[in-house]
């Protein structure tokens, strides 16, 4: 039988610990799970329930998956909990990923905040695939302090492997250890040497970065059908049948994640 | 169309019990409402009455249980789980146009699609349907403004119309033709004037329903005027009133959200998976980690139980989720009346 409300066997093999609250669950389910980068997965913690995560891990590698997760409430925690060995399992993959084709040709911004940077690092696998693709990837990570912003150890090898791919991060407030820039993540956005025209931009972030990216975004030129966002709704089916995390009239498992800013814009709450 | 008489009527469904469990809708004499009973014994139950209007119950409830098991851990042999073997045949008798075109909604959510939900799949192919005219239209019933009619057109395997002792039978499947077919001694060919008596009822029944909705608007005109209505005062009026309860989602036909909830099992090792009926209405439903909510007022959550049937669902399914039963209107206790706000919205 085809039960999508069954979750595949899977071992957690490893444990990263990102941040002080963002740890990196790397997986091995029985069988392999193929997804496009942001597409999302619902995880299980047996006896404890589900959750949805997108992958941090490099969509071309189905036989194991990287998980990047916030410590924020039942599921999470007890993941946190949780060491090599432990027993899990996956449902998925949910959800249309990013729309890697129109990005060809085009001058990439990826903007990431917190925990969002996780699902943009599957994005920057998916692009880094063949970065010649792209006429740039400039990436903008911000978090609250320096402890805080994940994968740092990987950025220097990033823009490494193309001229056309830079990074810069900032911190929301001074920090003794920090000698990069300080200010929100939108600052990032202010003297933006790109040809907007020729632009898309894609967001991951908590709603309120959200929300304060697109405004800047719609600021400094970006129309709205440029404009990408990894949108958050509470989830529990995945697949356009509980009915809970419609956006408008999108179900965001079945028509996101990552919306283009275009068709939510008129949806009261928007950002939550 | 074959004329059945009542004996052999009920003949018809003493057979049919062997081949599954039958409902039939059983009239309550104190509230004159139907409420589907399961038939355990012939004769039928005192009072069973496939005439009238639709019973309290919705047929979803046997398509998509309050609450059932999806899956299980450890998960040794779910994959080979058989779900067609889990679940009996119904056969239920009497069901009106509205909730039959109910279940055709929801199958578009449920079956439709990439993902198929195998458990209401199985429970709608097991769904023996024996479809009934409606004789009498409720006060808050309003299928005439959705575009229907209170007989049912398809979605039944034989659907049947009163008429002097016995029913005129319709086949509107395969298995309902082969039901007719292999009980072919029940059934007499039509006599004179009896599609006529059937068609005055149905005129009857259909003139009663639009005499009591003439001032309320049409279905068709309520979507687009809904979208210039998304900041409109109303809504807070409206939500002011509403006590919360979910009633209205729980006893709406079309109605499908659900929670997916894990549970320890009996072992103590391994845990069920649980999906459960859950409502709009209540705060927590759309809360997210973090307290964060799209949709944290009342009036914004009855403004996404409106908007979902009318709005959304014609956008990303191509249909109004409603079948005007007027089911949501009996069972609101501060009596709102979705009829009166469209009235307000499409005014
Ligand atoms: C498409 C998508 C991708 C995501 N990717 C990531 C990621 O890569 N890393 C990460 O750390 N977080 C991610 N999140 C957020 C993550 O799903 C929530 O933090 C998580 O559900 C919280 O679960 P909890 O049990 O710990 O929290 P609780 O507050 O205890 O939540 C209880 C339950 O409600 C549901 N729920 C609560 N919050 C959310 C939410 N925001 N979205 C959906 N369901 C929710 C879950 O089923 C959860 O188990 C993503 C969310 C979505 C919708
Ligand atoms: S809404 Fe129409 S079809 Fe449904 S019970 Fe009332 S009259 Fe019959
Ligand atoms: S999570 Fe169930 S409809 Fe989107």
């Amino acid at each position: 039988m085809n039960n999508p409300y069954y979750p595949i066997d899977t071992v957690l093999e490893d444990v990263i610990t990102e941040t002080p609250t963002i740890k990196t669950f790397c997986l091995k389910p029985v069988r392999p799970v193929r997804f496009k980068s942001g597409q999302f997965m619902q995880l299980t913690v047996p006896g404890v329930g589900e959750a949805p995560f997108t992958p941090s891990s490099d969509p071309n590698i189905a036989e194991k998956m990287e998980i990047t997760i916030l410590k924020t409430g039942k599921v999470t925690d007890a993941l946190h909990e949780l060491g090599p060995g432990a027993k899990l399992g996956l449902r998925g993959p949910f959800g249309k990923g990013y729309p890697l084709e129109k990005l060809e040709g085009k001058e990439v911004v990826v903007v990431g905040g917190g925990v969002g940077l996780a699902p943009m690092r599957s994005l920057l696998y998916g692009l880094f695939d063949d970065p010649s693709k792209y006429k740039r990837i400039s990436i903008k990570f911000g978090a609250r302090e320096p402890a805080e912003l994940c994968f740092r150890g990987q950025y220097n090898e990033w823009v490494n492997l193309s001229e056309n791919i830079d990074l810069t991060t900032t911190i929301d407030v001074p920090h003794p250890e920090w000698d990069g820039k300080v200010g929100l993540v939108t600052t990032l956005l202010d003297d933006l040497d790109i040809n907007i025209t020729d632009s898309y931009a894609l967001s991951c972030g908590p709603e309120i970065m959200l929300k304060f990216v697109t405004l800047k975004l719609l600021e400094v030129g970006y129309k709205p059908p440029q404009i990408y966002l990894s949108m958050n709704r509470k989830m529990s089916c995945g697949m356009g049948k509980c009915g809970r995390c419609n956006v408008g009239h999108y179900y965001l498992c079945v028509d996101g994640p990552d919306m283009c800013y275009d068709k939510i814009k008129h949806v009261p709450n928007v950002f939550g | 169309m074959r004329f059945i008489d009542s004996t052999n009527f009920e003949r018809l469904l003493k057979k049919l019990s062997g081949e599954g469990e039958l409902f039939v809708p059983v009239l309550d004499e104190d509230s004159q409402k139907n409420h589907f009973e399961r038939v355990e014994a012939f004769p039928l139950p005192e009072g069973t009455n496939f005439e009238g209007f639709r019973a309290v119950e919705t047929l979803k409830g046997f398509a998509q249980l309050v609450r059932s098991m999806v899956a299980r851990y450890p998960t040794e042999g779910m994959d080979e789980m058989d779900v067609e073997a889990l679940i009996p045949t119904f056969v239920i008798v009497g069901a009106k146009a509205c909730d039959v075109r109910a279940m055709q909604l929801v199958d578009k959510v449920q079956v439709e699609g990439e993902f198929t939900d195998p458990f209401y799949k199985a429970r709608r192919d097991k769904m023996i349907l024996i479809a009934s005219d409606c004789t009498e239209a409720g006060e808050t019933c309003f299928c005439n403004l959705l575009g229907s009619n209170p007989w049912p057109e398809n979605g039944f395997d034989l659907s049947i119309s009163k008429v002097d002792g016995g029913y005129l039978v319709e086949t509107g499947s395969d298995r309902g033709k082969t039901i007719v077919e292999e009980n072919s001694e029940l059934f007499t060919d039509l006599r004179e004037g009896q599609e006529k008596s059937r068609d005055e009822v149905r005129m009857k029944v259909l003139a009663g329903l639009k005499a009591t909705n003439k001032k309320y608007p049409s279905g068709e005109k309520v979507t687009e005027p809904l979208r210039e209505a998304l900041s409109d005062p109303l809504w807070q009026d409206e939500a002011a009133r509403c006590l919360e309860c979910g009633a209205c989602t729980n006893i709406c036909p079309t109605c499908y959200c659900f929670l997916l909830f894990d549970q320890k099992d009996e072992s103590g090792e391994g845990f069920k998976r649980i999906m459960s009926w859950d409502s709009c209405q209540v705060t927590g439903y759309a809360r997210m980690a973090g307290m964060g909510n799209p949709r944290p007022r009342l009036s914004d959550r009855m403004k996404h139980r409106l908007y979902h049937k009318y709005d959304y669902l014609v956008l990303s399914h191509g249909e109004i989720f409603c079948t005007g039963c007027g089911r949501c209107i009996d069972a609101c206790s501060a009596s709102i009346d979705m009829r009166e706000v469209f009235s307000r919205v499409a005014k």
